[in-house]
């Protein structure tokens, strides 16, 4: 498609698209460079945590000597601390996307071009995330410290890094639908702060007290009852990223006493099997199984096993022979979708319902 | 080339649009005149494809602005009144950065920037940061901004609105320029001595309908209503009760010596009220028409309006 002196202007959908991811990408990296809002950002987020890793080295020394497992739980408190950074600062950052472009006043003028809206909200979504990966990469030196006292696998650690871009996937998306819902860039970063504050903290919460309801019920005797079968982990826990960092940890599924990785990991362990039954949890222990347990919806028995923690013989569902990063990564998914849709409709001039209406009044040539 | 037929829009229980009826030549420099709340900026924002009317269509160059937004916006190059700029980019990035949301890009986007650039008077603050620039060179800005497409419909919204007298006069030669180039260009303002001077069509508008548009020349011409002036020695109180008791005059403004006034009718109308104020004693220095404006057009047709 051509304009009135010819220039090539792209059309159709992936025309529209390109014009919005391009320009967008290519303005809001620049945008994020500049200025001293970016530097000062990434100067308190690795200020943040070499004074974390500075602090812990620093208290393991005083009580007398280096234990061990030092390297592990200084690495399992770095990636704890990096995915909970990064679950506030995706959001933070993208709540200003769009309410922003409407408080400078350039909103009109940037939806009158040929950019599509679909373009122009995956151009500042992918931005964010480039700016998160950009901090991620920042982070590594200090992770890589751990290498120092050894027993951390590359391929864990890269499983940290991927979580802690799945985080900034989901919650970025989450942080930019609020920004184009909420037309205020102070009113979306609140909310979206608080729902990521609910989502990382409070399904954990929420699971562990409809989990211990149940688990109160069920008897040693009725293991294999249908009515009795455990609960699993319920679907929303997988929204929030501490249901799947213990797969970032060296030794997730070895529970118990001087196993696994201490800390952080042994957290994540015992939060994981708090969703599952307790007679599941000693049968497991007595066969001395490494796999997970869990349920997904209310699908067909199986047998699963392997990934994840805890402990697993019988669950339901097609979801639960996943691991658990994979659940997490399939919800922030589809929560970085459906967010992404709902921003797109928020913006677009001709919603659906004004067409529908316009449609029944207006028979035009 | 604009058409609308009409065209409703309601924000609420508000009817800013109430059945408009459109109507601009392909070439036109189309003043859209109205008060405040009128719904010019309404109108200008449906006919950019950024708002959706409840009824009615408009079509801009053959593409009806509901079914085919973006063949719309490929055509138009809008101009919003009030509008920002993106202040961490530089004059020339920013340029380039509308042009690649266009679909135009390399060295033929580099060449329209400057071209554009020059056009407006710009082209040595292309490194400036664009929040360093002044209001008047802003609004300089964001027409190139919209012409970076070469659009045949240009849409501006108070264009010289908040700009000091220069900058005026520098923004209405740029779009005496456009209008040489051919666009067709619809133009809402205030200022209507400055539509005067620019436009070839002109539409009023008030309360969402349209009172009336057409040819400048022909509405000015048609008008029954003149304004006269009148200069005298003496206290003006008598001749402006004599003006303001006789039917179909009003006063407009007093002032030393002077009486400006409006008068429905012909040349006899005038010659019978120039008489009767001599024949009241009055020593009258100066009497004559003066050259009807736009404000004048205007305001009597918002007077009719009222009166209806």
């Amino acid at each position: 498609m051509s304009n009135r002196s010819g220039k090539d202007t792209g059309d159709g959908f992936w025309g529209g698209m390109r014009n919005g991811l391009s320009p967008m990408l290519n303005k809001e990296m620049r945008s994020r460079t500049r200025g001293w809002r970016s530097p000062v950002l990434l100067t308190v987020y690795l200020g943040l945590m070499s004074a974390g890793t500075v602090g812990f080295v620093w208290l393991n020394t005083a009580q007398g000597g280096i234990y061990p497992q030092v390297g592990l739980s200084l690495y399992g408190l770095l990636v704890f601390g990096l995915v909970l950074l990064l679950s506030f600062i995706a959001p933070a950052t993208a709540a200003g996307a769009i309410s922003g472009e409407r408080e400078r006043r350039t909103y009109d003028l940037l939806l009158s071009t040929g950019a599509s809206l679909t373009g122009i909200v995956l151009g500042k979504w992918l931005a964010s995330v480039a700016y998160l990966l950009f901090l991620v990469l920042a982070a590594l030196p200090v992770l890589a410290l751990v290498f120092l006292f050894g027993g951390v696998p590359p391929s864990v650690m890269l499983m940290a890094v991927l979580l802690c871009l799945l985080t900034g996937l989901g919650y970025g998306a989450l942080g930019l639908c609020l920004s184009a819902v909420l037309k205020r860039s102070q009113a979306a970063t609140i909310v979206s702060l608080v729902l990521v504050f609910l989502l990382i903290f409070g399904t954990p919460i929420a699971a562990g007290i409809a989990a211990s309801n149940i688990n109160n019920n069920v008897y040693v005797s009725e293991y294999y009852s249908p009515e009795t079968r455990p609960i699993g982990v319920p679907w929303y826990l997988f929204l929030s990223p501490l249901s799947a960092l213990a797969d970032a940890m060296p030794g997730a599924g070895e529970v118990g006493m001087g196993r696994g990785v201490p800390l952080i990991s042994s957290i994540m362990n015992e939060l994981m099997m708090q969703f599952q039954p307790q007679v599941n949890y000693e049968y497991a222990m007595k066969m001395s199984a490494a796999s997970s347990i869990a349920r997904v919806g209310s699908g067909q028995a199986v047998t699963v096993s392997g990934g994840g923690t805890g402990a697993d013989i019988k669950t339901r569902g097609l979801l639960a022979s996943w691991p658990y990063w994979t659940r997490f990564a399939l919800h922030q998914g589809i929560l970085a979708i459906v967010s992404l849709l709902v921003a797109v409709t928020a913006i677009t001039p001709r919603k659906p319902w004004h067409v529908w209406r316009y449609r029944r009044k207006t028979a035009g040539p | 080339m604009i058409k609308t037929q009409g065209l409703v829009k309601k924000y609420g229980r508000v009817a800013a649009l109430q059945g408009l009826e459109l109507e601009v030549p392909a070439g036109a420099v189309y003043g859209f005149i109205g008060q405040n709340g009128a719904g010019k900026t309404t109108t200008l924002r449906i006919l950019a494809g950024l708002l959706m009317p409840d009824e009615g269509w408009a079509e801009l160059a053959g593409r009806n602005v509901v079914r085919d937004p973006r063949g719309v916006r490929r055509v138009v190059g809008y101009m919003p009144d009030f509008f920002g700029v993106y202040d961490d980019l530089r004059v020339g990035e920013y340029m380039l950065f509308y042009a690649s949301a266009h679909g135009i890009r390399g060295a033929g986007a580099q060449k329209l920037r400057d071209d554009l650039l020059e056009l407006v008077d710009l082209g040595y603050k292309r490194d400036a940061f664009v929040d360093t620039l002044s209001r008047g060179m802003q609004q300089r800005l964001c027409l190139a901004r919209s012409l970076i497409h070469d659009p045949a419909v240009l849409l501006l919204d108070e264009p010289a609105s908040g700009l000091d007298p220069l900058a005026r006069v520098e923004m209405r030669e740029i779009l005496r320029e456009l209008c040489r180039m051919g666009k067709t260009i619809i133009i809402s303002s205030h200022i209507l001595s400055e539509l005067a001077d620019l436009c070839t069509h002109v539409g009023m508008i008030r309360e969402g309908r349209l009172l009336r548009q057409g040819p400048l020349n022909e509405m000015l011409a048609g008008d029954r209503v003149r304004r006269f002036i009148m200069r005298c020695i003496g206290p003006v109180d008598e001749p402006a009760g004599l003006i303001g008791n006789r039917p179909g005059a009003g006063v407009l403004s007093t002032g030393p010596g002077q009486v400006e006034f409006s008068l429905a009718g012909d040349a006899d109308e005038a010659a019978a009220l120039l008489e009767e104020i001599v024949g009241s004693g009055v020593r009258v220095t100066h009497f004559a028409q003066t050259e009807q404006s736009l404000e004048d057009t205007f305001i009597q047709l918002a007077r009719e309006v009222n009166g209806a």
